[in-house]
């Protein structure tokens, strides 16, 4: 075990580190803001904390809670905007925005290094503390859900008119799905720096969008399981067939397609659901006996 | 200088609009959202390249790539459209499995090409020099301005003076009102897929010709950029891509040529959000472009 263990260290780390930007994209959804602005929040948050602590000094974990409270800070006052906007054009907008973090990025060098990346970023995060992060996330995840504010946010993704008019804020929640989204990106991107000794801006560009919209379309929108399975499946599929790593990318396609096909849940809220429908129709069948 | 530089943002305009074209066409008739299209676009460049690459000429190889990518356009539109379509969902939906099939074409590509830059044989398009009124254009700006404006028009001939074209905007206006009138909606389904990857293979010969390098990721920077012809346009507008395109590729060639290296990109995508935020239905598309659109 402790074998299989080393071997498979590494990507562990990368499941962990997955789940979280899987988690940040799932709170929007989950809201029903179509955003896509986990990537360009992680590479705020990441930037952030490698560059206070490689330029200023600053101790690690102080870091990361800036790069955290930044991360939510952008996720706000990005929401004000984006309140204006809604499906297909939210996620444009928001695509604009992952962009613009990404050109920042690659322009001020100065500051982030540019394409050339920001180095000797000091390796002081290991498994231990990404999984604490990701438990005290899923944590926070599954207390929000049972609270008014996570029933606001199912009511609204079901059905916004019907939400306003029950007199939940939807701009409110929206700006708080906003908020926590950027928290956990920043979160994970400052977590992320300090394992990978260098950042680069294109890290977090339009292959972080896919793969993060990819984990949550998988596992499922509504339960908190979904966006982690979904990255375990992803991630774990092509390591465990070594012949289709090379077709990774085309693999993560085939499942989309054929996820959003003819699963359009994601794999745990199906399940739930079949699950959910089995113990109704016994139940229906015990009472119709009696 | 400026008028040299405005010239040259002209032809990569075309180019820019060509490229758009196909993605509001497909957004302003069935309000679905291609994100294959720059994976189409790809695909267009690379049939060319195989074509002259096996020794065939040029022009083959422009007419090989227009009818590759209206048919893989189709393929696209019957295995990532067609099911969720009926399902409802088709808008958050389709961006994901069109994600799917931009993935998949992506990864073929790479594989293909085994992941180089390939170039065209020196000399596939004559290099000649012309000069008037102290202004340089090549023989290749000059093909890739005409034969852009000339598409764009045969697309507006075909959509507004013929019949089919006129099944097309009915589909357009009411799917469920057309059906009733005789129209096969499947058929205008091929019809504007196959147009739009025509339209995008076309872009993707242009592109690979001008700038001689193609690979497997030049795709999406394209896309990313027909956002934002598209949203300028307003989504769904015929001459709005047009004017938007145009529009674009003279910022960028203006922006690249007198602002800092490197800033081209953050001021594309700022136009973009501040468009969004300010005039979501662009310049020439109407208010009820589903912007604002509560439902979802």
């Amino acid at each position: 075990m402790s074998n299989f263990f080393t071997v498979y260290h590494h990507l562990f780390d990368v499941f962990l580190i997955g789940s979280g930007y899987a988690l940040s994209q799932w709170v929007v959804m989950r809201a029903g803001v179509f955003s896509v602005a986990t990537a360009g929040l992680a590479s705020i948050g990441a930037y952030c904390a490698a560059i206070l602590t490689t330029k200023l000094g600053w101790p690690h974990p102080l870091s990361i809670l800036a790069g955290t409270l930044l991360g939510a800070l952008t996720g706000l006052l990005l929401s004000v905007p984006l309140a204006r906007l809604r499906g297909v054009f939210q996620a444009i907008a928001t695509l604009a925005f992952v962009q613009i973090v990404v050109a920042i990025g690659l322009f001020s060098d100065s500051l982030t290094g540019g394409a050339i990346g920001l180095n000797a970023i000091p390796i002081l995060i290991g498994t231990k503390e990404n999984l604490l992060a990701l438990l005290c996330t899923i944590y926070v995840m599954l207390a929000i859900s049972a609270t008014r504010v996570g029933r606001a946010f199912e009511a609204i993704r079901q059905d916004e008119a019907v939400a306003s008019s029950l007199g939940v804020s939807v701009t409110f929640h929206q700006s708080l799905a906003f908020g926590l989204s950027g928290a956990i990106a920043g979160l994970f991107g400052g977590l992320e720096a300090f394992q990978t000794f260098t950042l680069f801006p294109n890290t977090y560009g339009f292959g972080l969008i896919v793969a993060a919209l990819s984990y949550v379309v998988l596992g499922g929108r509504r339960s908190v399981a979904g966006p982690i399975v979904g990255t375990a499946i992803l991630l774990i599929l092509p390591e465990v067939s070594r012949p289709l790593a090379d077709y990774r990318n085309a693999l993560y396609g085939v499942i989309m397609m054929l996820v959003i096909a003819f699963m359009p849940r994601g794999i745990v809220d199906t399940g739930l659901l079949y699950f959910r429908r089995r113990r109704l129709a016994a139940k229906a069948a015990m009472e119709s006996q009696q | 200088m400026l008028a040299q530089q405005l010239l040259n943002g002209l032809v990569v305009g075309g180019v820019y609009a060509l490229f758009a074209l196909g993605f509001t066409l497909v957004f302003g008739i069935h309000h679905l959202m291609n994100l294959a299209h720059g994976a189409v676009f790809m695909t267009g460049a690379f049939v060319a390249l195989y074509t002259v690459l096996a020794g065939m000429p040029l022009w083959l190889g422009f007419v090989f790539a227009i009818l590759a990518c209206g048919l893989l356009s189709i393929l696209i539109e019957v295995t990532a459209f067609r099911r969720l379509r009926k399902s409802g969902e088709a808008e958050f939906g389709a961006i994901i499995s069109t994600l799917g099939a931009e993935l998949i074409i992506v990864t073929f590509a790479q594989i293909v090409s085994g992941s180089d830059v390939l170039r065209f044989p020196f000399e596939t398009f004559p290099v000649e020099i012309f000069e008037f009124a102290g202004l340089r254009v090549t023989l290749l700006q000059l093909f890739m301005l005409v034969s852009s404006l000339l598409l764009m028009l045969i697309l507006t001939y075909y959509l507004y003076r013929t019949p089919l074209g006129t099944r097309i905007r009915s589909v357009s206006g009411n799917e469920r009102a057309s059906v009733l009138s005789g129209v096969n909606p499947n058929i205008i389904y091929y019809q504007t897929f196959f147009l739009s990857g025509a339209l995008a293979g076309a872009a993707g010969v242009l592109i690979g010709l001008s700038f001689n390098s193609i690979q497997f990721a030049m795709g999406e920077p394209f896309l990313l950029r027909g956002f934002v012809v598209v949203v300028l346009g307003g989504m769904g507008s015929i001459p709005g891509a047009m004017v938007a395109g145009l529009l674009l590729g003279m910022l960028q060639t203006l922006t690249a040529a007198y602002l800092p290296a490197g800033l081209t990109d953050a001021i594309i995508f700022s136009l973009l959000f501040v468009i969004l935020l300010v005039r979501p239905y662009g310049l020439f598309g109407k208010e009820t472009a589903g912007a604002m659109r509560a439902e979802r």
